[in-house]
């Protein structure tokens, strides 16, 4: 075997090594940097979203008429049961599990207050009432993941344009409610897609410009602006809020121990009066 | 033991034992109860369940006079709701207070329903429970 023989084979060896190995192998993993001083300063240059965010409730429920979703045919006549059924003293119990009340319904329906943090990389939405509303928006320029776990918020990623945060949110269960109130709402039933404007209309308004794409329920996008109103007195700070707290009451083991001993609410959702 | 303390105790040693799966109170409509029927209630405070998502009192007392006092379960918003809609706290409402109050009875005619408005007799101080009052009301 003379050297120059040697000479390509060895190259075309190592080439064919090297292109066998898993594609995996090959890829950095992506990893999370540790922000900067920087970072952290330019939090500051965002708009000022601190302070506890309320939902306008008067307007919610006046969408319920004049910008109700374009419901496909079966959709509709759902929403019209469930009109009829509140009417007449049976309200539809769509949240009265625990479960979140989840993207986008927490957005068009709450009754409950949010607050908004800043760090870097992300924007972060926590309610109030119900210990699971939580969500997690990725404003570090991160894509959605190929195939994202569906959760009951989704998947969401954001950027800011001006004083704007645009969040795109995929990877929804198809169970969640496109709600217009908390007995009128329909599962989004799969491949929803929302997007979302938020800015300060006014100093102490802030306004979430909703498009909800839900294609098995809806017969086009669906717009609506749904507002908050800001307070900042330190008495109204959002407070702890276990949605299952009030399944239980206070009460005592045989032991004599503090514990949650439950207590038998209706299918309505409230406590059972006593016989 | 007067009768209706003693469904009380039973309640409460029923409410202790239960184990069985009951559907979460939660965020719902309220039109299982007959908000164009407001009835007056007065009567003392047993308990006060300062807890999300719905707070409730629990009150012994009569809708008439004459009435056997009986146990009745008002449900309200939540802790942060009516802290927000104003005078309302943990210990605004404490067992043993004499109350009246004023709220949507149940459709079904059990003893309970929404509380509107509660007042302790002793001082006079009212507190509504409307969810709506936050709206605009507070503002630095």
């Amino acid at each position: 075997m003379n050297n120059r023989f040697l000479a390509i084979i060895f190259p075309l060896l190592a080439l064919s090594v090297l292109c066998m190995r898993p594609v995996h192998a090959a890829e950095k993993p992506v990893i999370n940097p540790p922000p900067t001083a920087k970072d952290w300063t330019d939090l500051g240059k965002l708009p000022d979203w601190s302070g506890v965010w309320t939902h306008k409730r008067s307007d919610q429920n006046a969408q319920m008429k004049t910008n109700p979703p374009p419901w496909n045919a079966k959709a509709a006549a759902q929403i019209e049961f469930q009109y009829a059924e509140e009417k007449a003293g049976r309200p539809p119990p769509l949240f009265v599990n625990c479960l979140p009340e989840a993207m986008p319904a927490w957005m068009l329906v709450t009754h409950n207050a949010m607050e908004i943090l800043f760090t870097p990389g992300r924007v972060t939405m926590l309610g109030e009432s119900d210990g699971n509303r939580l969500r997690r928006i990725y404003t570090d320029g991160r894509p959605h993941p190929p195939d994202p776990d569906p959760t009951f918020h989704g998947h969401s990623i954001g950027h800011w344009e001006g004083d704007t945060l645009v969040v795109d949110t995929v990877a929804i269960h198809p169970q969640t409610y496109i709600a217009i109130s908390e007995a009128q709402g329909i599962p989004n039933n799969g491949d929803m897609h929302i997007t979302e404007r938020i800015r300060l209309a006014e100093p102490d308004v802030l306004h979430d410009e909703l498009t909800i794409i839900a294609p098995k329920v809806l017969t086009k996008p669906w717009k609506t602006t749904r507002i908050f109103f800001r307070q900042r007195l330190r008495r109204v700070d959002i407070v702890e809020g276990v949605c299952l707290e009030g399944y239980f009451a206070p009460g005592s083991d045989k032991d004599g121990n503090a514990t949650f001993v439950p207590i038998p609410h209706d299918v309505g959702g409230n406590r059972i009066p006593p016989k | 033991m007067q009768p209706s303390l003693r469904r009380f105790a039973v309640y409460s040693a029923f409410s202790s034992l239960a184990t069985v799966t009951y559907p979460a109170t939660a965020h719902h409509s309220t039109t299982m109860f007959d908000h164009a029927a407001v009835v007056s209630i007065a009567g003392t405070v047993k308990e006060v369940h300062w807890t999300n998502p719905h707070v409730a009192i629990f009150v012994y007392g009569v809708s008439k006079e004459g009435d056997e006092p009986a146990l009745w379960v008002f449900e309200m918003t939540s802790p942060g709701n009516l802290v927000r809609a104003g005078g309302w706290s943990r210990t605004a409402v404490k067992p043993g207070d004499k109350v009246t109050v004023s709220m949507a009875p149940l459709r079904d005619g059990s003893r309970g329903g929404a509380l509107k408005k509660i007042t302790m007799v002793d001082t006079g101080v009212s507190l509504n429970a409307d969810i709506r009052d936050q709206e605009g009301t507070i503002k630095e």
